[in-house]
């Protein structure tokens, strides 16, 4: 073991001997641990949200979309829909159409999102939709298209009277209400005739690579269409959350900040009580490097208790708020009844590695100024 | 310097403190030569620069003119690291009040020289149990420093001096803290450990009785006045 580090190793564990300089050491472990323990809490609250928001997207959106790449028809679908079928045997497959129609009630009608398909046998609308007509399962609406039809009355719109088999939940990020129906009548409403607009695809195994596997086997089999993954089809919400993530670690790691700060004060106090020691060390044959070295360790040690009792506490806390429920929400309001939190591993490592980085550059200042200073200078006036 | 018995020397070495305002003076021009095997006193009154002048010579200073040499070898132009290395090989320092470090016990106070120099935590003990058995403090190997009395404390701290077997020892009032029985018995240690290790030993004290045991006597003046060499 080195000296510096067998000397740095002593100076922490030998804290009880000097009182002052303790409490000083101690106030600066509490505050980084504390730092270490609001930032790893926050970040399992907001990723225990995030997934949460990243479940529902892969519960309930397809995890992968095939479009054309000019125009809104798909060339052959069936055919492209049975060479997908082909190469990802267990995915999903849902052929789409989706336009915009009005839809009726016998009190209201608003303006609604169709989509038409493969895989439904019914009519749907979703809790926006249904809201807004003040209607349910079992009532009667009409769809109306904005395609015509000549009639010997003269020009009509398409429209299909039909009765709601059910309210489905929105799709994430839908603001506008939207009716389910099955592909060809959605094909009859919209187009006329059997057109594809979108094949989406849904694997529930690995939804977020889903998007990446197409592209590939598509490209390689020269399909002229474009593949949108979940990455590409949720992009705003999901740079949104990216963003959002960031933006805590940035404001909560300020606490790590002052933390450091006050271990700069302490290391430069530390450094001033043991200016005789130091000099003494010095003369007897510890180097300015050493001298620098010992003094990082110090600060790197206190930052490593700081930020393990810490980041345990925190990893702890909310563990125990996840597991017992201890935050309930609203029912109705939110997907889930309470506070969810979820440990990321990899995120406890980084505060981690930040606490200490941090502890090693407050450690930085104080311990060069010591180094440059001749041994004489501390014994001079004793 | 040329002079194969001489070990230390000091030519028209000037240091003072202080920014041009405050500035004073505390050695000015001095010439000095210490022989090997010498057991030199240096001795003068309050703020005359003894320990100015035994922080030069062990490298725990720079001159502000002058040249030192050890062992014929220039060491004012040397960088920190190697004035570390030499302070730690070849000079041994006792200081007026012991400075042992607090959070050591006596035995780890001894081996620090030597984890310092990159011994192992093993050998390094086992050459400061040797130490403590010839201070005669085998029996507190495991006492902090604020469980002994002065005079060990004293004695720990010439063990420490001593660990890396160095060629020059320094010691700054090395009595001066303790009563007439401590402070003969920690001198004749240093003397005896002196004659035994083949050291050269340069000590300095206010106690004429104590200079007058040393081979020879250096007394400083304050600057300006001549320093006589008995």
């Amino acid at each position: 073991m080195p000296a510096e580090l067998h000397l740095a190793r002593r100076y922490l564990l030998g804290l009880r001997r000097r009182t002052h300089v303790a409490t000083v050491t101690l106030i600066s472990m509490v505050g980084l641990g504390l730092g270490v323990l609001a930032l790893v809490v926050t970040l399992a609250l907001l990723d225990g949200f995030q997934s949460t928001i990243r479940a529902e997207i892969v519960n309930r959106a397809a995890h992968a979309r095939v479009v054309p790449i000019d125009g809104r028809q798909l060339e052959n679908p069936s055919e492209l829909a049975s060479v997908l079928q082909g190469e990802f045997p267990q995915v999903e497959l849902v052929q789409i159409v989706r336009g915009t129609c009005l839809v009726s009630s016998l009190t209201d009608a608003v303006p609604a999102s169709v989509v038409g398909r493969s895989d439904a046998l019914e009519v749907s609308v979703d809790r926006l939709l249904a809201a807004r007509l003040a209607i349910g399962r079992s009532d009667d609406v009409q769809v109306i298209s904005p395609r015509h039809r000549l009639t010997p009355m003269g020009p009509l719109p398409i429209r299909v009277r039909t009765e709601i088999a059910r309210v489905h939940v929105p799709e994430p990020g839908a603001e506008t209400g939207s009716v389910r129906l099955p592909l060809e009548l959605a094909q009859r409403l919209l187009w006329g005739g059997p057109v594809v607009e979108a094949i989406d695809l849904r694997d529930v195994e690995d939804p977020w690579r889903l998007g990446a596997r197409v592209r590939g086997v598509l490209a390689d089999r020269g399909v002229p269409v474009r593949v949108d993954g979940l990455e590409e089809l949720h992009r705003p919400l999901l740079l949104a959350l990216a963003l959002e993530r960031v933006m805590i670690f940035l404001a909560v790691g300020l606490m790590l900040v002052v933390a450091a700060l006050n271990l700069l004060c302490n290391v430069a106090m530390v450094a001033a009580e043991k200016r005789i020691d130091l000099s003494v060390l010095a003369g007897i044959g510890l180097s300015p490097r050493s001298l620098r070295r010992l003094f990082l360790l110090l600060g790197v040690g206190i930052g490593m208790v700081g930020s393990v009792v810490g980041a345990s506490l925190g990893v702890g806390i909310s563990l125990l708020l996840d597991t017992t429920a201890a935050l309930p929400l609203p029912r109705g309001v939110f997907v889930v009844s309470s506070v969810p939190f979820r440990v990321d591993p990899a995120t406890v490592v980084i505060v981690m590695a930040v606490a200490l980085a941090l502890a090693a550059a407050a450690s930085w200042l104080p311990s060069r100024m010591i180094a440059r200073r001749e041994p004489a200078e501390g014994l001079r006036f004793e | 310097m040329n002079d194969k018995q001489t070990l230390v020397e000091l030519r028209s070495v000037s240091k003072g403190f202080g920014d041009s305002s405050t500035r004073v003076e505390v050695l000015r021009d001095l010439d000095m030569e210490v022989s090997r095997g010498a057991l030199l006193a240096v001795v003068g009154p309050s703020g005359v620069g003894k320990s100015t002048l035994l922080h030069l010579i062990g490298l725990l200073d720079r001159p502000d003119e002058g040249h030192i040499a050890l062992d014929g070898s220039d060491v004012g132009d040397l960088d920190g690291e190697t004035r570390a290395r030499l302070r730690n090989r070849t000079i041994g320092f006792v200081f007026q009040h012991h400075y042992l470090l607090d959070e050591l016990d006596a035995r780890d106070n001894i081996a620090l020289p030597l984890r310092i120099a990159g011994e192992g935590a093993v050998a390094a003990r086992a050459r400061a149990d040797e130490l403590l058995d010839a201070v005669s403090l085998d029996d507190r190997a495991h006492h902090f420093p604020d469980q002994l009395s002065g005079g060990e404390q004293q004695r720990v701290a010439v063990a420490r001096a001593l660990a890396m077997k160095p060629r020059l020892l320094l010691a700054d009032e090395p009595t001066g803290n303790l009563d007439r029985e401590n402070s003969e018995q920690v001198f004749g240690l240093v003397r005896e450990l002196h004659l035994l290790a083949g050291l050269t030993s340069i000590i300095v004290t206010h106690d004429e009785e104590l200079a007058r045991m040393c081979d020879g006597t250096f007394r400083l003046a304050p600057a300006g006045e001549r320093f006589e060499y008995v």
